[in-house]
């Protein structure tokens, strides 16, 4: 496996990869977008893919304070989304709380030479010294790339914005907070339009806030929306302007046997991902990872288990607030495999055919680079095996929250709190 | 009696976590919060519906915010009841122009109607969903304005007329349109009395500190610019604010 760790400077909240899998965004706390680009493939070197190498760097928000409400609002970017190449230049979506923003990276290897009025470091010549004339000419130079605001999003949403989803029609994209959801066009930045509204009349009244949203990938009209109370809801925007009434609600009957005082917030689901086929959903709670057949609303069908252990523990989970903690999942290409993250650096994926499932983990003392990654597995009770790590030993600052599939091959990359590892599959 | 014990400890745990989300970077995070007052809720019912709910709670498990009741409940019935005039009043910010009494089911948050463990002096009335804190003739109060009780320990003996005043105006309608929590805000009215122990130290840099040490509430009263200076925390509508004095204005402002 090859690996590759970037990046000590701030804790990554974000990772995705572009549509083609050749780019890949992290976003960070301090509310930077790095970019990594993966190189070209080296025919030589046959037993690797390219590696991926910081290709842009910028600054994507600041903090900023609200004076209405003597609020700070937090730079730290939630989520990056790429929108689909349609010339050049790349563009990307970025947020965090309260701002969208529209960026285009773009790349400039050529610059123009020669001008009549200038000189080559941008001093203006005297005019009256200009005796003949030349037509500038584009000459090579080091490739420079940039990142420009195109659209600022800003002033739609009142609670914090915790997710974003580009919409298959490449026009209009959602963006949701704890209780609405916005539809906006990409070309329009003063207004967007208001689909879901969950506020009650009475903030005293709230039992429930959106914990994440997703449009479906093929149909322009669908989306769905997940809840602190464990439940998907799934809109038709055909059906009428605002979709506060579900076309579809998906909610698993809750184990009466597993009640505690934590069921509630483990149920919270905290991440929503489509397959690539538009065919399943997956869902990611606290100890679970659940996928749901679209044509069946009353349980999932196929769940997960990600780290029962910790239901033994929830006590404590629920004091040092790692309980609170937002994992999120991902499909691979083939919809064949789902990821997600889990704590002292372990990461799970499940292979939905084989039923089989494998632990591993992103650290550097542990995997030299180019070592295949050793699995890991912990023991929750008795007697403990050898290479076996018991529960009561587990970092639970370290956690992986974030994680991304390559969309063509088997590429991932995993967000450490501070480093981002990338791994590929062993070639023969 | 282990159940009940473990429910009191994550209710001190929750109200820990209320407390200490007023000083976040970003602004009050509705969705954990709205988590913590479930959990709140779930272990306040199992706490209270164990038989033998005692007045005080078992001395191992207390932190200072159990401490209160009881210093509290003395303080109440040593004869400083809030003047009744102000319970009306009181009912204002949070339910403009409703009835002190009446909301009060809806607005406990854990929708119970039995007394709450700050029930040091002999609990509630228990067909009331009100918490009171002392066995106070008068109703409840404590948890409208959480400051009254913080207001009356510390300065016992005079009465609060201040409050009195700012909490007469309600908010203008239409200013719910705001991250306001209410539903937290009166859950930490209802435990007004355990609450205001917290607050009777400089909130900033103090987040856990009160639920490790055993002091008992000061008498210090903060300074309007003590509670409202730190940037970040003021969450609710100026107008709202200005009906509150500098106690709930802390507590309102996570």
């Amino acid at each position: 496996m090859t690996e590759c760790s970037a990046r000590f400077a701030d804790i990554i909240s974000t990772v995705e990869f572009n549509h083609s899998g050749e780019l890949l965004a992290t976003g960070d706390k301090g509310g930077r977008v790095v970019i990594f680009q993966q190189e070209q493939e080296n025919k030589t070197q046959s037993h690797s893919r390219g590696e991926y190498n910081v290709y842009s760097t910028f600054q994507s928000h600041e903090p900023e304070f609200d004076y209405l409400k003597s609020l700070e609002i937090e730079e730290k970017i939630n989520k990056i989304r790429w929108l689909p190449q349609k010339n050049a230049a790349q563009f990307l979506l970025s947020t965090n709380d309260k701002t969208i923003k529209l960026w285009k990276i773009s790349e400039r290897d050529k610059r123009p030479e020669g001008y009549n009025l200038k000189e080559e470091d941008g001093r203006y010549r005297d005019p009256t010294t200009v005796t003949t004339l030349r037509v500038p000419v584009f000459r090579p130079m080091d490739l420079m790339v940039e990142a420009s605001p195109r659209r600022i999003f800003a002033n739609a949403h009142t609670y914090h914005i915790n997710s974003i989803s580009i919409n298959s029609d490449y026009e209009t994209y959602l963006s949701a907070d704890d209780l609405r959801i916005n539809l906006w066009h990409l070309e329009i930045t003063d207004r967007s339009f208001n689909i879901v509204d969950i506020k009650p009349a009475n903030m005293e009244e709230l039992t429930e806030v959106i914990t994440a949203a997703e449009f479906h990938p093929n149909s322009c009209n669908t989306f769905v929306y997940s809840s602190s109370k464990g439940t998907i809801r799934l809109c038709d925007m055909r059906a009428s302007a605002l979709c506060d009434r579900h076309s579809k609600l998906f909610e698993e009957p809750e184990d009466p046997s597993n009640r505690s005082f934590f069921s509630e917030i483990i149920s919270s689901i905290s991440d929503v991902k489509f397959s690539h086929s538009g065919r399943y959903m997956m869902t990611r709670d606290y100890l679970s990872v659940k996928i749901w057949d679209l044509n069946m609303e009353n349980r999932p069908v196929e769940t997960y288990q990600v780290h029962e252990y910790l239901r033994s523990k929830l006590c404590s989970l629920y004091e040092n607030d790692c309980i609170f903690d937002k994992f999120e999942c991902c499909w691979n290409g083939s919809d064949s495999i789902v990821m997600t993250g889990s704590y002292n650096n372990f990461f799970r994926m499940f292979d939905r055919n084989t039923k089989r499932d494998i632990t591993l983990e992103a650290s550097r003392e542990n995997n030299k680079p180019r070592t295949v990654l050793k699995p890991r597995k912990v023991c929750a009770s008795g007697k403990r095996k050898k290479d076996e790590i018991s529960v009561d030993s587990l970092d639970f600052n370290k956690k992986i929250l974030h994680t991304a599939w390559h969309p063509k091959e088997n590429i991932i990359a995993v967000a450490t709190t501070n480093n981002l590892y990338i791994f590929q599959d062993k070639m023969n | 009696m282990e159940f009940k014990l473990e429910a009191h400890r994550i209710v001190s745990i929750s109200l820990g976590k209320i407390y200490s989300a007023r000083g976040q970077r970003g602004g009050l995070k509705l969705h954990k919060n709205l988590l913590v007052s479930l959990v709140l809720r779930s272990a306040r019912q199992v706490y209270l519906s164990e038989p033998g709910c005692p007045p005080e709670p078992p001395p191992a498990a207390c932190g200072p915010p159990e401490e209160e009741p009881p210093p509290c409940g003395t303080a109440w019935a040593a004869g400083e009841p809030p003047p009744p005039q102000d319970e009306a009043a009181r009912g204002g910010p949070r339910l403009p122009g409703a009835d002190c009494e009446g909301p009060r089911p809806r607005r406990c948050c854990c929708g119970c109607s039995c007394c709450c463990c700050a029930a040091a002096a002999g609990g509630g009335e228990a067909n009331r969903a009100d918490c009171a804190t002392a066995g106070a003739a008068a109703p409840p109060p404590p948890h409208c304005p959480r400051k009254r009780s913080a207001g009356e320990r510390g300065q016992a003996g005079s009465p609060v007329k201040k409050p009195r005043r700012e909490v007469e105006e309600p908010p203008p309608p239409g200013e719910q349109e705001d991250m306001e929590t209410g539903n937290v805000a009166s859950l930490i009215s209802i435990f007004g009395s355990s609450f205001s122990g917290l607050l009777s130290k400089e909130p900033k840099g103090r987040r856990r500190a009160p639920l490790d040490s055993g002091e008992a509430p000061t008498t210090t009263s903060p300074s309007p610019a003590e509670a409202a200076a730190e940037p970040g925390q003021i969450c609710c509508d100026e107008p709202v604010l200005r009906t509150l004095n500098p106690w709930s204005t802390a507590i309102v402002a996570f």
